[in-house]
């Protein structure tokens, strides 16, 4: 389960499990967002390629119109998720404790 | 000893996946922190043959502790051989602009894990694949083996 909250002014906030039964919806949620977007991943437990998905076509999208996408509080698993997907050398990645 | 339950071929069908994992590790007592990239690679390689697959027949994941970790195996009934420790390889060092996320998940498959091993039986038309995670850091013992 994915709970998406914020946006706009404030950072989205990701909550659960970003897998592919829930990234139509994370691609929904992301598609109405602008400019630089900031994603806290603190509370992200999970992210499967599906979800790379996501964050690779919204982060395409903002670069095209000037902006970009930032993920912030990023955990060890999604650390390694992006080391080897080499989504660390394109997404602003600030890491968690 | 080892944990076993069968799904449907429903993309839908992962979050029954999942809970079982979670069930598995605990039955098992296997080490919580290799579960994300347990759940990682099942999800991978089930959505590939929920996609790709023409078969009906439910799908078999098998989980067991190992020395260290977990081993988990996941049989597919009624399947094209597919080996999928043999997918194209994957540039990860483009730009985004050049990127697809196609093929990525397997490329994933191959690194978060130990080892990565296939299997076909041409008689049964079953694919297995079979992955060990241990504590220690990845590495690259992967391949195919015959039923």
């Amino acid at each position: 389960m994915l709970t998406m909250t914020g946006g706009g002014d404030v950072p989205v906030v990701f909550s659960g499990r970003l897998d592919a039964t829930q990234a139509a919806a994370a691609q929904a949620y992301l598609d109405r967002l602008d400019g630089i977007v900031t994603i806290d991943c603190g509370e992200l437990q999970y992210l499967s390629s599906a979800g790379l998905g996501v964050l690779l076509k919204t982060h395409k999208r903002l670069l095209g119109a000037g902006g970009r996408l930032r993920l912030t509080a990023v955990n060890r698993h999604l650390q390694d998720i992006f080391g080897y997907s080499g989504f660390d050398q394109i997404l602003d990645i600030e890491p968690g404790r | 000893m080892s944990q076993s339950a069968s799904f449907a071929r429903r993309i839908d069908a992962l979050a029954e996946i999942f809970a079982f994992t979670a069930q598995a590790f605990e039955r098992e007592r296997i080490d919580d922190r290799l579960r994300h990239d347990v759940d990682f690679v099942l999800e991978e390689l089930f959505t590939n043959i929920v996609k790709y697959g023409r078969g009906e027949a439910p799908v078999t994941v098998e989980i067991g502790a190992v020395d260290g970790g977990v081993e988990a195996s996941l049989l597919e009934p009624e399947a094209e051989r597919f080996d999928v420790t043999r997918a194209p390889a994957v540039d990860t060092t483009l730009p985004a602009e050049l990127r697809t996320p196609g093929g990525l998940g397997l490329h994933l498959v191959a690194r978060l894990v130990d080892s990565v091993q296939y299997a076909y039986c041409e008689r049964e038309r079953c694919g297995r694949v079979v992955f060990r995670k241990t504590r220690s850091a990845p590495s690259a013992r992967n391949g195919d083996e015959r039923c």
